[in-house]
């Protein structure tokens, strides 16, 4: 394998990686793994969230760098973990370059849930939460709603590429509105369980995890960068739902 | 049955957050089983303890402890458990009422219950650490003893 189709393989898997929700260090370490699985001398990577540089060396040959932006971020779980597979397999067995790209590209082509699907575990969040925290059966239902209405909302506003933080506010703005709504209408008497059940579909808790974990594993850097963004998606969501309720008590006097 | 509910609730919870993440197929019910172990574990020790960021510390430390070991039984990423059993102990209310004393202009209760929270996040941090860090430790002292059998084996069967 030559450097250059060395260092395609790993980039290809760190990007894969890491748009779709791994930790920064697991990134760093399997590239590594690969890298030297495949017989490179020395392979030096550096993984921020948006960025992958990566040095490869070959026995003889010229180092050879190469750089990737990451512009878009899902969560996709699995492919994280066919990822980790296909990573630890390498180590044990030898493939070719063919092999690994068809591999590669099955993993990156795998089918998430069919959206519907997507839809209805937001509703069901937001309906299990809001009975979680002591809402009767009609609260949940309203929460319901609330669920389908936030991530319609939020699919809509990732395909005009808003900021994160904006998408969330919205959300939280969504949450309250209805709450209120409904508190005044009579359909339910405590709205502040509602509004709390609904807003946990926002919550982010791989960015949680993740900073902890990265922080832990010794790369404060992304670690930080993920723990602030959490702490933001907590405030701008925060500020969503207080718009309305400062607005609309006065009328409803809920 | 007022402690049985919550951990139902939990769980359902968890169930939709592990499609939300994409997680495959045959390790949806495992990851969410760890949301309603966490609340499980609150509840109960709920009746001996009453300072609830320690019950939180237990809860996580619970739930690392279980995404730990089957993250090594599945031989898969340990996020895919931990992720999704965390989110029914984030105090997603405590931000909430948090908001809500502030724009109530009751400075002084908005405070403390912004402390409260930040406390049970930071329980949740700890949780989180002390558990891996102690699993990595275990993993490399193991790692360390059985290459020294291993060369230990090798001296022996060399001489």
């Amino acid at each position: 394998m030559t450097v250059t189709q060395l260092s395609h393989v790993a980039m290809e898997m760190g990007v894969i990686l890491l748009s779709n929700g791994a930790e920064t260090y697991r990134v760093e370490e399997s590239m590594h793994r690969i890298c030297i699985a495949l017989g490179a001398k020395e392979a030096e990577i550096f993984v921020v969230p948006t960025t992958i540089i990566i040095s490869v060396t070959l026995e003889g040959e010229v180092p050879l760098t190469r750089t990737r932006r990451i512009h878009s971020r899902k969560i996709d779980l699995t492919k994280v973990s066919e990822i980790n597979h296909l990573s630890r397999h390498i180590c044990y067995e030898p493939t070719n370059y063919k092999d690994l790209l068809a591999d590669i590209r099955r993993i990156d082509t795998i089918p998430s849930y069919p959206y519907y699907l997507h839809v209805l575990a937001f509703a069901f969040i937001s309906q299990m939460f809001t009975l979680f925290f002591g809402g009767s059966l009609m609260d949940s239902c309203v929460g319901f709603l609330i669920g389908i209405g936030i991530k319609l909302q939020m699919d809509i506003m990732s395909r005009f590429e808003a900021n994160v933080f904006f998408t969330n506010i919205v959300g939280g703005l969504i949450a309250s509105t209805v709450a209120v709504t409904a508190a005044g209408l009579g359909l339910s008497t405590n709205m502040n369980t509602i509004i709390i059940g609904s807003i946990m579909t926002l919550v982010p808790g791989l960015a949680i995890t993740n900073s902890i974990r990265d922080i832990i594993a010794g790369d404060y850097l992304s670690g930080l960068a993920k723990g602030v963004e959490a702490l933001l998606i907590g405030a701008a969501i925060a500020a969503g739902v207080a718009v309305p309720l400062s607005l609309l008590r006065p009328f409803w006097g809920g | 049955m007022n402690y049985i509910t919550p951990c139902l609730y939990a769980f359902g919870a968890s169930l939709a957050f592990a499609i939300v993440f994409n997680i495959p197929r045959n390790k949806l019910l495992l990851s969410a089983l760890g949301g309603m172990l966490g609340q499980l574990i609150y509840v109960v020790f709920q009746l001996v303890i009453s300072n609830d960021v320690i019950l939180y510390l237990l809860s996580t430390i619970a739930i690392s402890l279980y995404a730990e070991v089957l993250a090594r039984l599945t031989k898969s990423p340990t996020t895919i458990y931990l992720a999704v059993a965390l989110i029914p102990l984030v105090p997603g209310g405590g931000i909430y009422y948090t908001m809500l004393y502030f724009i109530n202009g009751e400075i002084d209760l908005g405070i403390s219950t912004g402390i409260h929270t930040l406390l049970i996040s930071g329980a949740l941090a700890v949780g989180i650490i002390m558990v891996s860090s102690t699993v990595n430790l275990v993993r490399k002292v193991m790692l360390k003893s059985k290459t020294k059998i291993r060369k230990k084996f090798k001296y022996g069967k060399n001489t």
